[in-house]
């Protein structure tokens, strides 16, 4: 498989607080020298606990943030240099999915202009071809085309989603990022929505990058997965070799802690509670930043800080120990 | 210890009123942790309001009878309740944020709801909030207790929260999805938390959620709450390895699991949880449910078994 985007080395700072503040400016390390290679057709799953970086990581990935460091190549073009106006018809092959569908939606605008937008723009179609793709569109999302007339206040949650997915299919993108597409919606919706998202990538071709911290919606979406701890990504691989042997202290006990629907299976998973909240990005721990947490962490993880390397032939960790 | 019965809670609105809760009924047993399971708006948080005296919203009317230890709580006058609420039942909410006031200490707030139940000294009150702050697991406590909320993280005053409602020992805590707004890892170690303490202090617990895994983790008997009903309740074990209702068959079979083979699809449940103005008539699932008959047209009864469901297919 062809690497469609690759990003390298990519770091996102922000300032928090004001020189007025008791603390003075702080620099927020959100997404801490990042590389990763997404392959044509695959979904990575990137995970982990709020505050960690994956939404930056995200943004940064669509150039909705600018990025302090780093390359992004998407599709053989470097993106990371490029200027707005260059962007333009890039962003088409580059779309994103919110997690809150009644936020991303103009609520004043109907259905059949939110879709249409990008067709306008991009697509540079007139209003009868838009009104044609936009019903083709409801229907590939399980709508119905008289939907378009409507507000986004009209529908449902899961309806919604699919409203935000038909826009951002519109004009046949190569890359979708998923920022946490399922998690406002009540369980019984949200099967439907991930059921929808593959149909899609087989119809279409579609490559994800799928935010979320819920591990056994990714599990089921993923082919690969990136577990991120305070900016950096801990562990990457196969989604079956992580979740069949974590390699990482961090990813053991972030699966092990997903309370499990199964009766059956409760009793006999062993879990691990971690102790502590995850500490604050403004001033990470010393060495391995996830040592003050571990169970097994040692004085060189207080030290020196581990980096990405090949475990067991398949997954790649950062950790000294690994399990 | 609780016995709610035909609770229902209607609010009036401009399109005529609306019936939140149904008819529900239901029982709490000494020290027993009852699950209470369903999706947004299937009435699980509003019942349990109506429970602890806080919906006094003059549009609501709420009909039915709530006896706590013998006692009727619908028309309690608002004083008598006060003195019911925080001593006796004690609720933990989502946001700890909006439990806790912004201008205090924790110390403080703790001190203040101990204060305002018994009569003891400042010292005292302080001394105790400290106690429990260690109880709740919060290191330092001598130090904590003179924080306030934003200088703690989510874990935190969650931990904080539970303090609080474990101030005055009461003999029934109501938590309403007290794990949904924090992560996985702090999730267990707050599940951990309710169930050490609800063993050392034998409080009886009802715990609100949406998520099927809370439940199989913490629950003793759990009770399925679709659209302002009861569709199925009983002991944990029996009701997720042999679940009755359609509803909780489906909700259960559309979670996608951690182990095991992946299926291509997820099963998953068609259309959406009936908006409250607009309920179907008669079984409000029937719309969605694969095994929908004549009979789905009436109003399913529970029936007053051990596990049981409402629904025809279980009970024709």
């Amino acid at each position: 498989m062809t690497v469609l985007y690759e990003a390298k080395n990519v770091s996102k700072r922000f300032t928090v607080g004001s020189r007025f503040s008791a603390t003075g400016k702080l620099t927020l390390n959100a997404v801490d020298n990042v590389s990763l290679s997404i392959k044509a057709g695959e979904t990575l799953g990137l995970v982990g606990e709020s505050g960690c970086g994956k939404s930056t990581l995200g943004r940064c990935m669509t150039r909705l943030y600018e990025i302090s460091h780093g390359t992004l190549v998407f599709d053989g073009d470097d993106i990371s240099q490029k200027s707005l106006r260059q962007l333009r018809p890039l962003r088409a092959k580059l779309q994103m999915v919110f997690q809150d569908p009644s936020a991303s939606l103009n609520p004043r605008r109907r259905v059949g202009d939110l879709i249409g937008e990008p067709l306008r723009i991009h697509a540079k179609m007139n209003h009868r071809e838009i009104a044609d793709r936009v019903s083709e569109l409801l229907t590939l999302v399980g709508l119905s085309p008289d939907h378009a007339t409507r507000f986004q206040h009209e529908f449902s949650g899961g309806q919604r989603q699919r409203i935000g997915i038909a826009r951002a299919i519109a004009v046949n993108p190569k890359l979708i990022v998923l920022d946490e597409p399922v998690s406002a919606l009540d369980v019984s919706v949200q099967a439907q929505i991930v059921n929808l998202l593959a149909d899609l990538q087989e119809k279409l071709n579609l490559t994800y990058v799928f935010i979320a911290h819920d591990l056994s919606v990714v599990r089921q979406v993923s082919t690969r997965i990136a577990v991120m701890y305070l900016g950096s990504i801990v562990e990457i691989g196969n989604i079956e070799d992580i979740f069949a042997k974590p390699a990482h202290p961090y990813t053991q006990a972030l699966i092990s802690a997903v309370p499990e629907p199964d009766i059956k299976k409760a009793g006999m998973r062993s879990r691990i509670i971690l102790t502590g909240d995850v500490p604050s990005p403004v001033n990470p721990p010393s060495g391995c930043r996830f040592h003050p947490r571990c169970p097994i962490a040692q004085d060189r993880c207080r030290m020196e800080r581990p980096v990405l390397r090949v475990h067991n032939s398949k997954q790649q960790a950062a950790c000294h120990f690994p399990l | 210890m609780l016995e709610v019965r035909d609770l229902k809670v209607s609010f009036h609105t401009e399109q005529g009123p609306a019936r939140a809760i149904d008819g529900v009924s239901f029982d709490v047993a000494e020290g027993e942790i009852l699950g209470v399971v369903g999706e947004s708006g299937s009435g699980k948080t509003v019942s349990l309001l109506a429970v602890m005296g806080l919906i006094t919203d003059p549009n609501v009317v709420i009909e039915g009878s709530i006896k706590y230890q013998g006692r009727e709580l619908v028309g309690l006058p608002a004083k008598e309740m006060r003195k019911l609420r925080g001593r006796e039942i004690a609720m933990i909410f989502q946001d700890p944020m909006t439990a806790l006031t912004p201008v205090y200490t924790i110390g403080w707030q703790i001190a203040e709801q101990i204060r305002a139940h018994n009569s003891i000294s400042a010292k005292q009150a302080e001394q105790r909030a400290i106690d429990l702050l260690a109880e709740v697991n919060i290191a330092n406590p001598h130090e904590a207790i003179h924080r306030y909320p934003h200088q703690l993280s989510g874990g935190m005053r969650q931990r904080a929260v539970i303090a609080m409602a474990l101030s005055c020992n009461p003999s029934l805590l109501v938590a309403d999805e007290p794990t949904t707004a924090l992560d996985v890892t702090v999730q267990a170690q707050i599940l951990d938390l309710v169930r050490k303490l609800q063993k050392n202090h034998k409080s009886a617990v009802v715990f609100i959620t949406h998520d099927m895994g809370v439940i199989a983790e913490i629950a003793d008997r759990v009770m399925v709450m679709y659209a302002g009903r009861i569709v199925e309740r009983g002991n944990k074990v029996a009701l997720f390895s042999n679940p009755l209702h359609p509803y909780t068959k489906a909700l259960l079979d559309s979670i996608p699991l951690l182990e095991g083979e992946r299926p291509r699809r997820l099963k998953s449940i068609p259309g959406s949880p009936p908006a409250l103005l607009n309920r179907p008539k008669g079984c409000a699932f029937a719309p969605r449910c694969a095994n929908r008959f004549e009979a789905c047209a009436s109003v399913p009864v529970l029936p007053n078994a051990g596990h049981d469901a409402a629904c025809f297919k279980v009970n024709p």
